[in-house]
């Protein structure tokens, strides 16, 4: 269900590489940022504990919350610093005095995908197929072949690791734009060594593994980014403390 | 009771006695819980039941402000009925082998004395004696009130059997009246710690800038033993900005100037006067102190303008003042966030 073009405010009202807190029409609650020549949309609350993001600092580069100083790249919402996750973009459209902003899939508020080229960020989402899950739906069990990998565009999903019935929590995932099932992008791991379900009726984005290595490997400047989030994204699972 | 943690990374299980809050089993068990004020004000700890039954042990918490959803708790207030699962959206590790473990302590309160007319400085004796790490606090229960106080060490040494700690008077503040009121000297109290990321280790490498507002310096002060013990700034400059209202309203200057004078080359430490013109004789009794009139953020941008080279800034005091710090480190210093240390208390 794409969301359509949604007027948010004329933009007299962002001051110079400033920010206000906005609603849309139809109720969606954004921060609407100017930097320079350029305006950008993102979630109104920090996604670490809710707090309002127009309260926080912003130097017309850096987005800081003010309550533990996580920080995010305005032109692009990657974390910064402290962040431990992406903020949600929304795109921007400038047509005369008013600021739009307009649909988007997960894949865009992927963080694995920040920076990836348009043109690969295309063929990918040409891959991507849609699914919509019933709560207590298992995307994938322990021991199937892990040919795909998804993005989370709404809703919950929960993983669990172990043998036969001492199963434990391996953590859940709620925000749109988070990948799980990642091994579909690693070499020699053919099998799912956990179990997810969803929590919730949640919409997701199934992605084959292989042939998404193969489009990054005709685009190595953005098949190295992915890989180094990547990497990030496997060392926050499995990391000690002190480390992110 | 058995409580299974369930963070986004994986789920943790500790036991936590009836009564316990869960934040301080928790941590009591090695997990590293996301907390920061430990005492029902910041809001950091709160978490989503499950499963089971929690009792919330001060309704009235300030904290509860930054619960918005059904079945939303803070850990630090709330004690579990029976065996529960409980949910938070962070990302959770096991503390780091070499940590100060947090645990339940028993001790004493002796020294209590007026440090000045709203401040008094006392001593806990500990049962037993405990690691923390310098600038970190305990949050204490005293006879008769209700909950935690999050207190920061004055003091700095190795298995400590002595903490020494700074209250602010706050009226109608039920642990700080109790404590003016006189009933400190000889009253066992409960404390649970070491708690708080603010913290200094000599392997830093980094010059230091502390900023501090009233009784904030507590922490600020242990930081700079711990930093003379080791002759730290031998090596690294110290500028530690301290802010109070008038010249009277200042303590631990002695402290500071003997500080200061064993490292007149490195360690700077400049008293922030907001409400008063330095007056002279406070420049007479001091002279290995500075004395500005300003508010203590204020006096520190300006003094520290080209000096934030290779900088960690720790900050304390009151949310006004720690807040307006971390601005002016943010905005116009342009100081990396992750070297901005202080623990939220509001």
């Amino acid at each position: 269900m794409p969301m359509q073009k949604r007027f948010v405010c004329p933009r007299e009202q962002v001051p110079k590489n400033g920010m206000i807190e906005c609603e849309t029409e139809g109720g969606l609650m954004l921060l609407v940022a100017n930097a320079g020549d350029d305006y950008f949309a993102y979630q109104a609350m920090c996604p670490h504990q809710d707090t309002p993001l127009c309260e926080g600092l912003y130097d017309g580069a850096v987005l800081t919350c003010h309550q533990h100083l996580w920080q995010w790249d305005i032109r692009t919402g990657a974390a910064m610093g402290l962040a431990e996750t992406a903020l949600e973009n929304f795109p921007v459209q400038v047509e005369g005095d008013s600021i739009y902003v307009v649909a988007q899939s997960a894949l865009n508020a992927a963080e694995l995908f920040i920076g990836v080229s348009d043109t690969t960020l295309s063929a990918i989402t040409a891959l991507a197929q849609k699914e919509e899950r019933d709560a207590g739906s298992i995307c994938y069990d322990f021991g199937a072949p892990a040919d795909d990998f998804f993005v989370l565009e709404s809703g919950r999903v929960e993983f669990l690791i172990g043998r036969d019935e001492r199963l434990s929590s391996a953590g859940f995932m709620l925000r749109k734009g988070e990948v799980f099932g990642w091994a579909a992008l690693l070499e020699n791991q053919p099998q799912r060594i956990a179990r997810a379900t969803c929590l919730e009726q949640s919409r997701l984005l199934r992605i084959n593994g292989k042939q998404t290595l193969d489009l990054l490997e005709k685009d190595p400047a953005s098949g190295y980014l992915v890989m180094r989030r990547l990497s990030s994204l496997i060392a926050r699972y499995l990391a000690s403390s002190g480390s992110k | 009771m058995r409580i299974q943690f369930n963070a986004r990374n994986r789920a943790f299980h500790f036991e936590a006695q009836t009564g316990a809050r869960l934040l301080y089993a928790g941590l009591a068990a090695g997990i590293n819980l996301p907390y920061e004020c430990g005492s029902g004000t910041c809001g950091t700890c709160r978490a989503r039941l499950i499963a089971g039954e929690v009792d919330d042990l001060w309704p009235q918490a300030p904290g509860r402000k930054f619960l918005k959803r059904a079945g939303e708790f803070l850990m630090c207030q709330c004690a579990a009925r029976n065996d529960c699962t409980v949910e938070a959206a962070s990302f959770v590790y096991n503390m780091d082998p070499g940590a100060c473990s947090p645990a339940f302590r028993a001790g004493t309160i002796k020294e209590t004395k007026a440090l000045t007319r709203d401040v008094i400085g006392f001593s806990v004796a500990l049962a037993e004696p405990a690691d923390f790490d310098a600038g970190q606090f305990m949050t204490m229960q005293v006879p008769g009130v209700a909950g935690y106080r999050g207190y920061s060490m004055v003091n700095f040494e190795r298995v400590a059997t002595r903490l020494d700690f700074v209250v602010k008077k706050k009226p109608g503040g039920g642990a700080s009246e109790w404590l003016f009121n006189g009933n400190g000297d000889g009253a066992a109290v409960e404390l649970f710690g070491p708690l708080g990321a603010a913290t200094f280790y000599p392997s830093l490498g980094k010059n230091v800038l502390c900023i501090a507002g009233g009784s904030g310096i507590a922490g600020m002060m242990s930081i700079l033993a711990r930093a003379q013990q080791e002759r730290y700034f031998d090596q690294f400059n110290g500028d530690v900005f301290f802010g109070v209202r008038t010249y009277a309203d200042a303590f631990y200057l002695a402290e500071l100037s003997q500080l200061a004078s064993g490292f007149p080359e490195r360690l700077n430490v400049t008293v922030a006067l907001s409400d008063e013109a330095v007056p002279e004789h406070a420049l007479r009794a001091h002279p290995a102190l500075g004395f500005e009139q300003g508010l203590v953020h204020e006096v520190a941008g300006k003094a520290m303008q080209g000096k934030y080279q290779n900088v960690r800034a720790y900050l304390a005091g009151p949310p006004p003042a720690v807040d307006a710090s971390i601005r002016m480190l943010l905005l116009e210093a342009k100081l990396p966030a992750d070297n901005i240390r202080y623990d939220k208390f509001s």
